[in-house]
């Protein structure tokens, strides 16, 4: 009996002891990984030299970023709020910081984060804007998208089962078998089989997304939702003191002859109700199908760095127009 | 209730916890209300149809020794179908879902039996014996028959008839599929053939049959297991030792690792190239088919390990069904590894009973065409089944008439050793190895210095079946033959996705490969304990990433 049971044993202790060192010397590491981005904090740490600074809102990350608790005197300070679109492949390069770098060399002042997360719909873009506001945004940029509701309501679904105790969720209540099973998930899953072949499987994800994306009701719900979340999250930041300006995503697809058109996606028309709430527009649609779009983009929706320039001087317009900034 | 459902532990881990307190009687009455509980998990009503065929088999078997019922006892236990599906139609909420034709069908059924019963009693001695076994048989493939292969040959006839211009126009209901009638039939008619042939005694209580009959690790997709392996274990059940629950529990880890982290992953290139949507070139149809084979024999394996584990959790042991099937040398070899409950039930009530190989090579070939088209029937009521019974059988064929072929297969067998010992009637075959220290004495020693070439044949002819068992229908086969031909590339790159397929399949071909000398492919080599530790967390967590909803089993659908 003993020879037989040593192996089980030591299988056992092996699993817990990786458990334990992972939830006492990684603890802070592990911490609202999987809140899914619905943790309190939404990802914003607090340090003792009074800064603050963006770290994991979920599995997903901030670009890196640190600014002061307290905005600096005379400083126009800029949140951009929004999902990969608006988040780009750098700070640098995404439409914030380019922002940023055309008003400084107008001589403001100015200070411009880009608090944007890949997959994040208006339900966690509002936890973004809550803790944003606390720390004095000048001006607030929403990025507006109606494509990651899904993806929203999925990882509600998905914080809300890691929390539960149905004891379908018993082993992902371990954090070592459940960040293997997302790392192999993201960096395994995702990245090796294309998405022809990960729709195959019924339940996965994307074929779920893709069924809810061709529901007529199921998208009216979202538009719905994308809607009244916003209204809340303008209103909220009006109410702070904070200018809001919502940027209405426009896509890449094709019309009915087949030619690349630009769709809004019925966002501008969401946009313009925004106004009634107090916030500034931009249309991506109107401003880009003034000049040759296509190039400007890297796939159906990301922009390249060139796009996010363009972006980036009209919003630089827009706020010289309102008079925000001289 | 699938093995990978999450109510599947806790209900595991209740009735082993219970049953090794009870007495055994008491062991007996859990598996059989456990059993029911599982089956009815999947459909309630089909309850009633293990009910016929345990009533059945159980006075038939006792009546083929000689052992009559009171007609009373008989006509009791006959009208259980009735009295359960009387329930099932008071109780669910579903309005018809009990049909009237066979609630009529139920209510027929214990005047009909109890006085087939009484009248073959009244036959002659020497007839009794098997005209009980001919009830027995013909029962159980009637119930096959229709709820299998009524759709499938009613279908065929008016598609037929339509060739000719006659249409009938007639509506065919839809008949439904019940969970595990393949296996569970088969398993009864290998109950009444044995008590026949005089291999294994009767169940001598109803109840001790109706729970080996029923038995739930086995009950949905096998082992197709012999009375004389099982039913001795149920009317003796065994005493508690720890070993059980080790070799249990390591059943279980192996099962689960091949099904979840082998089988489901490898799906999802399996069911890519097969789902007749997907533009295919050289290197994607070989992929599909390679990541089907690992698909199908994690999952079937898998399967079996888990049925096996959760036996052995109770005591009890329950054969293997799998034997290294990809290193096979040739198709005979193939079919002693691949699925062996159900090889060798075809061997031993349709091979050997048809004359086997002792009436010449055209009646022998002809026997075995016709045991390998009925066991491609088995598989589905499908012509693309037919199709692949077919394949095996010229597979076959050609490995005895081709010389090269079968050399390669033998392996220089003759040359290496001396011929193996007979074999015990109805014992399973060994086979042939080419280990220096083969496990089983009787093993054939095979030919050690090449038989990567004879593998790797057959294991090119095992993926051809395989397209033809997977492709849906003879167009999307067509095209994966095509596919072939095309060695341009294609909208998706098939690198990244060959490399899923390895990560999924090597762990799975390093396990067999450490198990290659051992007799029993989920035994673990005699490695230091912390090495077997080690390989248990590797297990684990190979489980836990994969972990995600429940996937089917395949064989769940024959």
């Amino acid at each position: 009996m003993r020879a037989a049971t040593k192996p089980f044993l030591l299988c056992l202790a092996l699993l817990v002891g990786a458990e334990l060192v992972v939830r006492v010397f990684f603890a802070r590491s592990m911490s609202g990984r999987f809140d899914y981005g619905y943790h309190p904090t939404a990802g914003f740490v607090e340090q003792p030299d009074g800064t603050v600074r963006l770290e994991r809102a979920g599995g997903r990350r901030f670009f890196p970023q640190t600014f002061s608790r307290e905005r600096p005197a005379d400083t126009f300070r800029i949140f951009v709020i929004g999902d990969s679109v608006a988040r780009g492949t750098s700070v640098a390069s995404s439409y914030a910081g380019q922002l940023g770098e055309l008003l400084r060399a107008r001589g403001v002042k100015v200070e411009s984060f880009n608090l944007s997360v890949p997959g994040y719909g208006a339900r966690r873009k509002h936890l973004v804007l809550e803790q944003a506001l606390q720390y004095q945004p000048s001006l607030v940029i929403l990025h507006l998208n109606n494509s990651n509701e899904y993806e929203d309501e999925r990882e509600w679904r998905r914080r809300e089962e890691f929390r539960g105790w149905h004891p379908r969720n018993w082993l992902m209540k371990s954090l070592v078998v459940r960040r293997l099973h997302e790392m192999k998930q993201e960096k395994v899953y995702w990245e090796w089989l294309p998405a022809s072949v990960r729709q195959q499987r019924a339940a996965s994800d994307a074929d779920a997304e893709l069924k809810s994306s061709l529901n007529a009701d199921k998208v009216r719900q979202w538009n719905e939702l994308v809607r009244r979340q916003t209204g809340e999250s303008v209103r909220l930041a009006r109410e702070r003191g904070a200018r809001v300006l919502v940027v209405a995503q426009a896509t890449a697809a094709k019309d009915a002859a087949g030619k690349p058109a630009l769709d809004d996606n019925s966002l501008d028309e969401l946009a313009t109700r925004m106004r009634a709430e107090g916030a500034a527009t931009l249309s991506m649609k109107e401003l880009l199908s003034r000049r040759d779009w296509p190039p400007l983009f890297a796939d159906g929706s990301h922009l390249r760095p060139d796009g996010h320039m363009v972006l980036a001087e009209s919003l630089a317009e827009s706020l010289r127009r309102e008079k925000w900034v001289p | 209730m699938s093995f990978t459902s999450w109510q599947y532990p806790l209900f595991l881990l209740g009735v082993v916890l219970l049953y090794w307190r009870l007495p055994p009687r008491g062991r007996l009455t859990l598996l059989l209300i456990t059993s029911y509980v599982f089956y009815g998990v999947w459909d309630v009503r089909f309850l009633a149809l293990l009910l016929t065929s345990t009533c059945i088999d159980y006075y038939c078997g006792r009546a083929i020794v000689g052992e009559r019922a009171p007609v009373k006892q008989v006509f009791g236990a006959a009208l259980l179908p009735l009295l359960w599906l009387g329930g099932c139609a008071a109780f669910t909420e579903k309005s018809g879902a009990v049909q009237t034709w066979i609630l009529g069908a139920a209510a027929a059924f214990p005047l009909l039996f109890t006085a087939l019963y009484e009248l073959l009693w009244r036959k002659p001695e020497a007839a009794q014996r098997r005209a009980f076994l001919l009830l027995s048989i013909l029962t159980n493939l009637a119930v096959l028959g229709f709820f299998k292969y009524f759709n499938f040959f009613a279908d065929s006839l008016l598609s037929l008839a339509g060739q000719f211009g006659f249409a009938p126009g007639w509506m065919l209901p839809t008949i439904i599929l019940p969970v595990a009638i393949s296996f569970y039939t088969f398993q009864s008619i290998a109950y009444s053939v044995d008590i026949y042939r005089g291999k294994a005694q009767p169940a001598r209580d109803l109840l001790t049959f109706a729970a080996y009959l029923s038995f739930f690790p086995q009950l949905v997709a096998g082992p197709i297991e012999r009375p004389n392996d099982l039913l001795p274990q149920f009317t003796k059940t065994a005493e508690f030792a720890w070993e059980h629950i080790h070799r249990g529990l390591r059943l279980l880890l192996i099962g689960l690792f091949k099904k979840i982290f082998v089988a489901d992953n490898c799906a999802l290139l399996a069911n890519h190239v097969f789902n007749g949507q997907a533009e295919l070139n050289a290197p994607w149809a070989m992929l599909g088919v390679v990541a089907f084979a690992f698909q199908i024999y994690g999952d079937f394996s898998g399967y079996t390990d888990l049925a096996r584990g959760s036996a052995r959790l109770l005591g009890i042991h329950l054969n293997p069904n799998f034997r290294l099937p990809y290193a096979a040398r040739g198709p005979s070899d193939f079919w002693t590894r691949w699925h062996i409950t159900l090889s060798a039930w075809f061997r031993d009530y349709v091979y050997i009973p048809l004359g086997g190989n002792r009436a010449g090579t055209a009646r022998t070939l002809g026997n075995l065409w016709v045991a390998m088209l009925l066991a491609g029937l088995w598989h589905g009521a499908s012509w693309i089944f037919v199709l692949w019974g077919a394949y095996h059988a010229a597979l076959l064929t050609l490995y005895r008439l081709v010389p090269w072929l079968r050399k390669l297969e033998q392996g220089g067998l003759a040359a290496a050793a001396p011929p193996p010992a007979p074999r015990e009637p109805g014992a399973e075959p060994v086979p042939a190895t080419c280990s220096r220290r083969p496990s089983a004495p009787d093993a054939p020693r095979g030919d050690c210095k090449s038989p990567a070439l004879a593998i790797a044949v057959m294991f090119c002819f095992t993926l051809i079946g395989w397209a033809i068992f997977r492709a849906p229908n003879l167009a999307v086969l067509g095209n994966w033959f095509a596919a072939f031909g095309n060695w341009s590339p294609v909208a998706e790159a098939w690198v990244k996705p060959s490399l899923w397929l390895a990560l999924h399949a090597a762990p799975l071909l390093l396990l067999q490969w450490a198990t290659r000398r051992a007799r029993d492919e989920v035994e673990l080599p005699d490695w230091p304990w912390p090495v077997r530790g080690l390989a248990f967390v590797v297990l684990f967590l190979a489980i836990a990433s994969s972990a995600v909803s429940e996937q089917e089993f395949i064989y769940f659908q024959f």
